[in-house]
């Protein structure tokens, strides 16, 4: 079974196996430092569980889990 | 004349810097997207241009493709690339695509300040060294290290040069020298770089192409067998091992020259309420009402009913003065029933206004724009909106022009004209005295009524977007990807700035658009057709106003004054009040309105379409007269209705 970004729980890490996504977004996660590799972590969720808030590259973002979902992990 | 680009991250502090070197007051904001066009000024006798932030330089985004067309066509005598110190991985991938370009870079290394915070020290040599261009490190709120910035920049325009490429892993090297070598890319527009069109074609980047002559055959055969066996190697398309690469090389320039780091993990307990699960929500609703009832309520409370009797005995002053010097009554009318009457009407607002805009800017420099966007996402796309659609509706209560100049950060087109087109039902500062006016003649003890109008605006916002999801057959989703910029302790010079500005921009108003327009209501409404001197009731205004008149008379203001007002208020929203003041006389409003047909009128002018400015905004950011004359005809229509339905809800109440 495949592990994505989206599964993890607040406080967890992973590191970036693939992106399985349209090329545009693709592009979009990758300028934004989602490249192979590369240690993420989960710091927050929204609200309603969704977006949430991730730590990559010493940074936060916030991806709602649509797009986390293509974000394959080792 | 030289001419100088600032290029960064999104929120990386180019604009507080462009302020500090060019001496003007640009817009800034705590949240990434701040800076939607590009902006110039003079410095040292150099133009200065300050671009909308960008994360890379791909073809996808409009930002970036603008940006991106900006460097190769204008061909800028440097470019200084504003870094985010605290955010270096991320900056220096921006950085190793500027340097490509073939124009001389400079880095400037912002945030120092933060930096030193953090415990993080950033060896700005060995940094230069190994990127091979000259680096300063900066701090543009504090202003430390701009003599220093300053002299670099004269430095690298007195010698300019280009700064080398960085270099990839040695297979990719390889047939990116092959490329070079081909005699199509000799065919490149002048100015460009080899490696960087060499990388281009590699990529098969849709915009690059777009300028280059057809590829010949034999050429694109190459291509084809390159790029598999690339993507054989790296088990990746070609784009993406590019990307890979840069944050490579990225990666090793942060890892040395980054020194003493202490792993200094941060926790803000601001956060952890502000994002909580269930606090995040509540915290926002009571932080925007504490926000109106600071300013309305506290200071708006005090103030306006000294003001008004300020410029009450300032008109009696006048004509007692006028009368007693024998100026002709026409002065003293224009002066006391025109002028003092309309002007001091607004101005009585001022105070109230400075706080709300005070207020307003502190959040927007503190970090929790976007934090709000974050809360918020997951309400605003059931009502077919985006979490970022969010900030334009906080910046709408201050003003509607730049809430929806705002909404060019939301990627997806749809959701964006949506939020463009529900923005003016969040009432701006201007609409704040007009409530204030009909609330302390109507519904003096009814505290609940303020917020109520803010509460009908939101509700507005609901049910359009509801609608418009239910209309909306494809539903598609879109990503939603949005840095979370730290927090910050607002900076007291831009909030300042950022307030006095907004402040003095009412006043300005004050003593332009609704100075004349007080003059000429009160001229109209003194009056005939024949120049005779009349009763208002037979002025060139009030047959003008009856021409428009009836189609309020379901909403209980059927009468030529409040239609009259209407009419004015499209130039600016302010003057609906002074000419009330001027055709009514403040203190006689209830003898025209009654309170149900009070409270349609606000209703009216809470949802109906915004002024001028704010109209010709939502022109620009539409696009297109056809979505624009949508937008006007939907806020005029559901205005229409909803005030026709408070009407008769109060009727039936009372």
């Amino acid at each position: 079974m495949r592990n994505t970004m989206d599964e993890l729980a607040v406080g967890q890490k992973g590191s970036v196996k693939a992106i399985n996504a349209p090329k545009q977004l693709k592009r979009r996660l990758m300028d934004m430092g989602f490249t192979k590799g590369v240690g993420v972590e989960v710091v927050k969720m929204a609200p309603m569980g969704d977006p949430m808030e991730i730590s990559v590259r010493g940074y936060h973002l916030c991806l709602r889990k649509a797009e986390a979902r293509s974000i394959e992990l080792v | 004349m030289h001419t100088i680009a600032l290029v960064g991250n999104p929120n990386s502090g180019k604009t507080t810097l462009f302020n500090a070197l060019t001496g003007s007051t640009a817009y800034v904001g705590n949240w990434p997207g701040v800076t939607v066009e590009k902006k110039e000024g003079l410095s040292n006798g150099h133009k200065i241009l300050d671009l909308p932030g960008i994360y890379s330089l791909s073809p996808y985004s409009p930002e970036e493709q603008i940006s991106r067309r900006y460097i190769l066509n204008e061909q800028p005598d440097l470019i200084i690339d504003v870094i985010d110190a605290t955010n270096l991985e991320r900056s220096l991938y921006l950085s190793t695509q500027l340097a490509e370009l073939g124009r001389p870079l400079l880095l400037a290394l912002n945030m120092e300040d933060l930096l030193v915070k953090d415990g993080i020290a950033i060896d700005t040599k060995r940094l230069s060294q190994m990127f091979g261009t000259p680096v300063v490190q900066i701090s543009a709120t504090k202003g430390t290290g701009i003599a220093e910035l300053k002299e670099e920049i004269e430095h690298a325009l007195s010698n300019p040069q280009t700064p080398p490429c960085p270099l990839f892993s040695s297979s990719i090297e390889r047939k990116l020298t092959t490329l070079i070598e081909d005699d199509y890319l000799h065919e490149i527009p002048h100015g460009r770089q080899m490696r960087w069109a060499a990388i281009k074609l590699l990529e098969g980047d849709e915009l690059f192409l777009e300028t280059m002559p057809p590829i010949p055959p034999e050429l694109n055969a190459y291509l084809e067998k390159t790029r598999s066996s690339l993507e054989g190697l790296y088990d990746d398309d070609v784009e993406s091992i590019i990307v890979d690469q840069r944050y490579k090389v990225a990666e090793r320039l942060a890892r040395e020259s980054l020194i003493q780091k202490e792993a200094k993990e941060k926790r803000f307990t601001f956060d952890t309420i502000a994002t909580h699960r269930i606090w995040a929500i509540p915290l926002f609703i009571l932080i925007m009402s504490g926000v109106f009832f600071l300013s309305v309520g506290v200071v708006g409370g005090g103030t306006t009913a000294l003001l008004e009797g300020f410029f009450e005995n300032l008109a009696e002053w006048v004509v007692a003065t006028g009368e007693s010097w024998q100026v002709h009554p026409f002065l003293i009318g224009i002066l006391s029933d025109g002028i003092i009457a309309g002007v001091g009407a607004v101005l009585t607002f001022v105070p109230q206004l400075f706080i709300l805009f005070l207020l307003l800017s502190i959040l927007e420099d503190c970090g929790y724009m976007a934090r709000i966007a974050f809360i918020m996402d997951r309400q605003m796309r059931s009502m077919g909106l985006s979490g970022k659609s969010i900030i334009p509706l906080v910046i709408g209560t201050g003003c509607t022009v730049p809430a929806i100049m705002s909404t060019r950060t939301i990627e997806h087109q749809k959701q964006r004209e949506l939020t463009i087109i529900v923005t003016p039902f969040i009432p701006c500062g201007a609409k704040m005295p007009i409530f204030a006016l009909m609330l302390t003649y109507f519904f003096r003890n009814k505290w609940y009524m303020a917020p109520l109008m803010y509460v009908m605006g939101i509700l507005a916002v609901i049910v359009t977007g509801l609608l418009a999801r239910a209309i909306d057959r494809h539903k598609e989703t879109n990503a939603f990807i949005l840095e979370l910029p730290r927090y910050q302790i607002p900076s007291p010079t831009s909030v300042w700035r950022q307030t006095k500005d907004r402040t003095l921009g009412f006043i300005y108003k004050a003593g332009t658009i609704i100075l004349l327009a007080s003059i000429l209501i009160y001229l109209l409404s003194s009056y005939s057709f024949a120049f005779k001197a009349v009763d208002a009731e037979e002025s060139m205004l009030a047959l003008l106003g009856r021409v428009i008149a009836p189609v309020f008379i379901p909403l209980g203001f059927g009468f030529w004054q409040a239609a009259v007002a209407l009419l004015t208020g499209i130039a600016a929203k302010e003057t609906i009040v002074s000419t009330l003041s001027v055709v009514i006389g403040t203190s006689s409003l209830t003898s025209f309105f009654d309170p149900a047909g009070a409270l349609a009128f606000m209703t009216f002018i809470l949802l109906s379409s915004p002024c001028v400015a704010a109209m010709a905004a939502m022109l620009k950011e539409l696009g297109s007269k056809r979505k624009f004359l949508f937008a006007i005809l939907w806020q005029f229509g559901f205005a229409y209705l909803v005030s026709l339905l408070v009407r008769y809800i109060v009727l039936l109440i009372i």
